[in-house]
């Protein structure tokens, strides 16, 4: 009888650990399945995507020089990025460690402001940005369309949220007694801050900005309204193609920005291990 | 409170009629002591006494309300934390996690702006001192518990403080480690010759480490005094009670030797006493005799024997009085072993008038009278 039981535990184990591998499975299909297939259309030798595909070719990524907009629009892209989260940093940053360390008037608005811009649909942002872009452009006569700035400071909108949100959890669970220890120690509010603040949230501060960059990197629908012909993001221009075309060379640029991204991220992994970080 | 007057001189740090008031409710009322130069002053008390808020007053990171902290005759209680000088041991080390032993070590000496070769001569001092020189370039989460500790009391003691802080220094060790640690920590205090204040709630602690203990209570100081002060001779109940746990007992004082309790059992005191009318009656459990049954003294109270354990050094007895209230009772076993009183046996009690003590309604001590 008890032999049994015990054969009937050791069963449930093992079920459980086929069952734990099997969702593990699963969800690293899920995530794998869209760029293997992305990355397998790119091969397709035929003009307009078809399967199966009558033969497979490489000819696309060395098409990709004939449309240099996607090298330029991938450029913009980083660059936009790069600047809204550096910004955002530099905002977000502070503003969190202000949120959790001190108490002030108006804290719990602030917090609800700096978190706003995500509870707002991008399109209805990007719209009143648009409208606010063409008012403030014919007041001044600034040429504020196809300045990287506009897209950066409307990029902020929504990476801001992201920084702010991942500070305030990294801090939260920080040990405020380190911080008293420094200042015990005969470190200043300002030495304290640098020396032992700032280093103990490096992690927190490297997802914020990696979470930032994709946000600000991928986003369409609040961008859509703020490019001009001359300067569209990457994201957009591979909309724009799209529109007139679906051939394989769509999808090798797909590859290329994917692996553009991931030479960064493991650059960004010889510095802080990102494993610990997200 | 009485204190103030009997302070010494030779007090190095001094605190007077320190004063937490937060919202309405005072966390420390009028708090006033001194520790002397190279004492060792322990803050005793449950927890929400006020102890730990005492702790954080003197380092400075909570502001008084009033009051004044002396430090060598001067006032520290307007200065912020980073300018009073105070090495602080923190419950959790609070060590810096991105800087190794040596840096973490080092710290306040960076913030002195120390010569290198100054830094350098007390790192190696400090390290030698709590044997972690082997781990200087180790990080915090490479090290033991009991090794972090060391890091931490070397980093206090780095900066040659004025006073050292211990909050709870012990309590994240293991139960093993911390006599042994207890004991290093009192050498390293000792050898240094440092003033030192920490807060504790362990009873067993305080005694072991302190020179004088202060036990508080409700944000107020219940009393000063060493290890032999509050145990033999406990200011109020609530002192008896904390250390060594007494029996407190409730009644009445209707004669000078006749204590009634309010379900009307009448328990003979070993004193005389003036007053007359409620008062608590304290006595401690490793105090009181068991008679035995051709005993010649008539007890001064009988009992039901509830629970007797026998645990090694005593016998600990729960008894119950004729009105129900209970009465713990300890008798030390002797080399001969002494037997286990049956339960339900009616027993006699006894004790000494030295180790009865009497509290008045105004829960101050009452003396006894001169015998007749």
């Amino acid at each position: 009888m008890r032999h049994h039981a015990s054969a009937g535990h050791a069963g449930g184990v093992i079920a459980m650990r086929g069952l734990i591998r099997f969702l593990i499975f699963v969800g690293v299909a899920l995530m794998l399945i869209p760029l293997l297939m992305t990355a397998y259309m790119s091969l397709f030798a035929d003009g307009v995507v078809t399967y199966p595909p009558s033969g497979y070719t490489l000819s696309w990524y060395t098409r990709l020089a004939e449309f240099p907009k996607f090298a330029q629009s991938l450029g913009t892209s980083l660059r936009v990025a790069a600047m809204a989260t550096l910004c955002s940093l530099l905002i977000g940053v502070p503003a969190s460690i202000a949120l959790v360390r001190y108490s002030f008037p108006g804290r719990g608005a602030l917090n609800v402001l700096l978190l706003s811009p995500l509870t707002v649909p991008g399109v209805v942002i990007g719209l009143g940005l648009y409208v606010l872009m063409v008012d403030v452009e014919i007041r001044t006569e600034l040429p504020l369309t196809g300045s990287d700035w506009v897209l950066v400071l409307a990029h902020l909108l929504i990476t801001t949220p992201w920084v702010v949100r991942l500070c305030v959890a990294n801090l939260v669970q920080l040990d405020r007694s380190i911080e008293e220890a420094a200042a015990n120690l005969g470190a200043s509010p300002i030495r304290v801050l640098f020396s032992v603040t700032l280093p103990m949230m490096r992690q927190g501060i490297v997802a914020a900005a990696l979470f930032a960059f994709i946000v600000s990197f991928e986003n369409i629908e609040m961008t859509l309204f703020l490019i001009s012909p001359g300067m569209i993001t990457f994201p957009i221009s591979v909309l724009q193609y799209l529109e007139y075309r679906f051939d394989p060379l769509v999808a090798s640029v797909v590859v290329v920005q994917t692996a553009v991204i991931a030479a960064l991220l493991l650059a960004i992994d010889r510095y802080v291990k990102l494993s610990k970080v997200v | 409170m009485s204190q103030v007057s009997s302070m010494n001189t030779d007090s190095h740090l001094r605190i007077e009629g320190l004063t937490k008031v937060y919202g309405s409710t005072a966390a420390v009322s009028d708090v006033n002591l001194e520790v002397r130069q190279g004492e060792l002053l322990v803050l005793l008390g449950p927890s929400g006494c006020g102890k730990t808020t005492t702790l954080r007053l003197v380092a400075g990171f909570v502001a008084a309300t009033s009051g004044r902290i002396l430090v060598e005759g001067k006032d520290f209680a307007a200065l912020p934390p980073y300018q009073r000088e105070m090495g602080m041991v923190f419950q959790s080390y609070a060590l810096f996690p991105h800087l190794t032993v040596a840096q973490n070590v080092t710290f306040g000496l960076r913030m002195r702006k120390l010569p290198k070769a100054e830094i350098d001569r007390r790192l190696e001092e400090t390290l030698a001192m709590v044997k972690l020189t082997p781990m200087a370039d180790r990080y915090p989460r490479q090290l033991s518990g009991g090794q972090q500790q060391r890091v931490a009391l070397a980093r206090a003691l780095a900066i040659r403080p004025k006073v050292l802080l211990l909050d709870e220094p012990l309590s994240n060790l293991d139960a093993n480690l911390r006599q042994s640690v207890a004991r290093e920590i009192r050498q390293l205090q000792k050898a240094a010759g440092l003033t030192a204040l920490m807060v504790t709630h362990d009873q067993d602690e305080a005694m072991t480490m302190a020179d004088r203990l202060v036990l508080m209570s409700d944000g107020k100081v219940q009393q000063v005094g060493t290890q032999e002060e509050l145990y033999e001779q406990p200011l109020n109940p609530f002192v008896a009670r904390f250390i060594g746990h007494s029996n407190l007992v409730e009644g009445e004082l209707v004669e000078a030797d006749t204590f009634r309790l309010p379900g009307g059992t009448v328990l003979k005191l070993a004193g005389r006493y003036a007053g007359r009318g409620p008062h608590t009656l304290a006595l401690r459990p490793e105090r009181l005799r068991l008679l035995g049954a051709n005993e010649a003294a008539p007890p001064l109270a009988t009992a039901r024997v509830e629970d007797a354990t026998y645990v090694g050094d005593h016998i600990d007895y729960l008894l119950t009085l004729e009105d129900g209230s209970s009465l713990a009772l300890h008798e030390p076993t002797g080399a001969a072993g002494t037997a286990r009183r049956a339960v339900g046996e009616t027993v006699g009690i006894a004790w000494d008038g030295a180790n009865e003590r009497l509290f008045d309604a105004a829960k101050t001590t009452v003396p006894a009278l001169a015998a007749a």
